[in-house]
């Protein structure tokens, strides 16, 4: 028999690959236009998120809210439903750079299988299980595994920002060696394109994410074959796979090629054993069997796929983990009482139901103009981890944007307005006499009160009489703070000319969203 | 040669003062023919800026051919003209345009903002005017800051954005608005906009600072936006009613003049301001309005 590849389903690879990098553009097109672009409303550059049907379920269940955007997941689901895991294979941005890197160690000889792998494919429906499960109680981890999620937090706060490092690099280069014009055109692209460069956990998140890429040198598509939750979901999904995989025995020279570089483990050969919960029809198998003995004829007939070593067992022990998981999150201080340096974006639901909602996909920080949103460590507690703050000394609330709340996929924080937005209270400037400059050196200053954005100003003069060092007595105008009018923006801080600990700072008493972390009576006379 | 030398030159004394008045006109105040001052009323923002210039002698006099021009006005916060914290876009648009109409080689405006760079550029109106007239609005590149020999009496060097220096004529065009440290700003503060950081220390000296920067960057022309003035909350205001409409541009050469009549939009009496007294000290130019020679009119 002759031996030949098969042109058609060759050019179908080609045409998979094709759309994956259309899509893995579209994902950065919106990425890099989170930011501000010269209006004050930008459009719907979040529409990646709305497509994750884990996502949707996971806002839903954790918030019982229903958040209409994540309608568009219905069209992910629908299309799983006729024809399987193509989210998967043709359009996932994450997994279109998990295969490319596959595609990579394989062309460089690094990854080089030999034999059908056999690994279990029990875990990421175990991960979807505890993110299900753990959500009906209110916890929402979908984010930490969700692959659109995943792939906006480290690009907003890791990639991104070194690729802005690397390009710096490039500008002090091109000045280096004289190239000014180039090196003058370089820095005002990258000051255009706003890049946001200083994260507190960048490094963490793209040491994972690295990880991950890493483990693809062992398994190609490592991330999709074991850990995915929402590939898990769409796999639980497909049930009609319309096009079904058919080898035909007489041309098959059982060599099981199509089975070793299947990137899913979907197992093509035995034809019998074809997994078409794990196949996502990207072509490998019957582009590359040497006989084309491989098709995907539509047969409208269901018919038993072999199931994943998913046993009802595991799903009891998956669901009872995360069960009995939930607790534990709820130990930390984070949700007996506020953390002052937890400053929610402008916007923001009350803590529990911010917790139930943000997915930590970093958006907001992608979004925020002056990079002063970042991803928290400890301050929220364990189910917090990497959700948003304010950190003045990075940057302030800018006080007529509204971009964070905008962006917000789930609606963690809410959508406003700009007029809204600028008189959201977010926070409440303090005053550290022992470090203010009038207070403590008896020299003027006022940085703080020059650049009070709200009108009459919350930042006020006293007169203060110091003494000095030398024994003279200074009387100079000091800050003081009106409470009630601070909206806790964190301008005051970011400019506060003692650079290391600011002699005013913001903390989140007062913030406009909680009844509890407040220190004034409401009760007006 | 470039505005550094000609700096220099002026230090040393020597006969470059000639050369250098003819070629970037007439230098120093008072020597030129017509007003010392043109203040300049009406409904059109541009219009009364390009009197305001041609009272003055028109832009050629400041402006010669082929050489390169920089504008500084006010872009440091994040407002739109209505609340008055940034120059209005159509004086800097005249100026432009001006500029270019006198065989201006390239014009550059630009300004070291307060808050967040692109948001001020775009919604001060500034970046869109500046550049529908034909100028350059680049974002400030830090890498084209250098320190500098200040050579003022307090302030001896700085980081200095180096645009701001290497050009032929360099033109401030500042707002005038209430402050609570200054009580006014009216030019010569502008220049902290010149400058690189940590520039907050200086309000610890901002009077003796913002003279030292004036002298140090001595613009040919200053041009003072009070089409719209702020008058509290300042230097940000934030409700147009922090605001008042006066429809006037004040133009000059001499910086403490301008400075001195706008001192008193504010109903300030000019030796009162410590800034212009400290300038008069200096010899920065002149505050005794009732001597000098100042053109109103309305158009």
């Amino acid at each position: 028999m002759k031996k030949e590849r098969s042109k058609k389903h060759r050019r179908l690879q080609l045409l998979r690959i094709a759309v994956q990098a259309f899509f893995l553009a579209l994902f950065f097109y919106f990425l890099f236009g989170t930011h501000f672009t010269g209006q004050d409303y930008i459009g719907n550059v979040e529409v990646f998120f709305h497509f994750s049907p884990l996502l949707a379920a996971a806002t839903f269940l954790a918030s019982r809210t229903l958040v209409i955007f994540f309608g568009l997941a219905a069209i992910t689901v629908l299309v799983t439903l006729i024809l399987g895991r193509v989210a998967c294979g043709w359009a996932c941005p994450l997994g279109t750079i998990h295969q490319f890197f596959s595609w990579a160690f394989k062309k460089s000889k690094f990854l080089r299988p030999k034999k059908p792998a056999a690994g279990s494919l029990w875990v990421k429906y175990a991960v979807l299980a505890f993110v299900l499960v753990a959500a009906l109680f209110s916890l929402n981890v979908a984010g930490y595994f969700d692959p659109i999620t995943f792939l906006t937090r480290v690009s907003a706060t890791s990639l991104v920002p070194a690729v802005s490092h690397g390009l710096q690099s490039v500008v002090g280069l091109a000045y280096a060696i004289k190239l000014e014009a180039l090196a003058d055109k370089l820095s005002q692209s990258v000051e255009t394109l706003t890049l946001n460069a200083t994260f507190q956990q960048g490094f963490a998140i793209g040491l994972i994410f690295l990880g991950f890429l890493l483990l693809n040198k062992w398994r190609e598509r490592f991330w999709c074959r074991y850990v995915c939750p929402t590939g898990a979901l769409l796999g639980l999904f497909g049930r009609l796979n319309l096009f079904k995989l058919k080898i035909d025995e007489a041309a098959c020279t059982k060599c099981t090629l199509c089975s070793i570089h299947c990137p899913t483990q979907a197992s093509p050969f035995p034809n019998d054993q074809w997994k078409s919960s794990e196949c996502l029809y990207c072509e490998t198998c019957a582009a590359i069997c040497p006989t084309r003995a491989i098709t995907f004829p539509v047969r409208f007939k269901q018919e038993k796929a072999p199931a994943v070593d998913f046993t009802r067992r595991r799903v009891v022990a998956s669901s009872l983990l995360a069960l009995f998981s939930v607790p534990f999150f709820r130990i930390s201080k984070a949700g007996k009482r506020a953390s002052e340096k937890l400053i929610r974006p402008p916007g923001s639901l009350p803590e529990p139901d911010f917790l139930r909602r943000c997915v930590k996909c970093g958006e907001c920080m992608k979004a925020c103009p002056t990079n002063g949103l970042q991803p928290v460590l400890a301050e929220a507690g364990p189910e917090g981890l990497w959700t948003p703050t304010l950190v003045p000394k990075i940057g302030y609330c800018e006080y007529y944007c509204s971009l964070c709340s905008q962006v917000c996929p789930t609606g963690a924080i809410r959508e406003l307005s700009v007029p809204e937005k600028t008189t959201v209270k977010i926070g409440t400037a303090w005053i550290n006499k022992n470090r203010c400059i009038p207070y403590f050196l008896g020299r003027p200053c006022i940085v703080c009160e020059e650049h009070c954005p709200v009108s009459p100003k919350a930042i006020k003069f006293i007169e203060v009489e110091t003494k000095r060092p030398d024994g003279t007595t200074a009387v100079e105008k000091a800050p003081v703070i009106d409470v009630e009018l601070c909206i806790g923006c964190g301008i005051c801080e970011n400019k506060c000319p003692v650079m290391d600990q600011p002699a005013i700072f913001v903390t989140s008493v007062g913030e406009a969203r909680s009844k509890e972390n407040q220190l004034l009576l409401q009760i007006r006379e | 040669m470039n505005r550094r030398t000609f700096l220099k030159d002026v230090a040393l004394g020597g006969a470059a003062l000639g050369a250098g008045s003819r070629l970037f006109g007439a230098f120093p105040a008072g020597q030129a023919a017509g007003p010392d001052l043109a203040v300049i009323q009406g409904e059109s923002p541009a219009a009364i800026t390009r009197a305001a210039i041609e009272t003055l002698g028109g832009m050629a006099k400041f402006v010669g051919r082929g050489s390169v021009v920089v504008i500084k006005p006010n872009i440091g916060w994040d407002r739109t003209p209505e609340m008055a914290a940034c120059t209005n876009p159509d004086v800097v648009k005249a100026l432009v345009e001006m500029s270019l109409e006198a065989g201006a080689k390239k014009v550059t405006v630009m300004d070291n903002t307060t808050n967040q760079a692109q948001r001020c550029y775009v919604r001060s109106g500034i970046q869109a005017a500046a550049k529908a007239a034909g100028a350059d609005v680049p974002f400030i590149n830090p890498r084209r800051i250098k320190k500098m020999a200040i050579g003022g009496a307090w302030l001896k060097d700085w980081d200095v954005i180096q645009d701001f220096v290497e050009c032929d004529v360099l033109i401030n065009v500042p707002i005038a608005k209430h402050h609570s440290l200054c009580r006014v700003t009216l030019g010569m503060k502008n220049w902290l906009g010149a400058i690189g950081d940590p520039r907050n220390q200086l309000h610890q000296k901002i009077d003796e600072a913002s003279v030292d920067l004036a002298a140090f960057f001595k613009p040919k022309l200053v041009v003072l936006d009070a089409y719209r003035i702020l008058t509290r909350n300042g230097p940000q205001g934030g409700r147009p009613s922090d605001t008042k409409l006066l429809k006037t541009v004040a133009a000059g050469r001499d910086a403490a003049a301008v400075e001195a009549l706008g001192a008193t939009m504010f109903d300030i009496n000019p030796p009162d301001l410590p800034l212009l007294k400290l300038a008069v000290e200096r010899k920065l130019g002149r505050i005794d309005l009732e001597k000098l020679n100042i053109e109103k009119r309305t158009v």
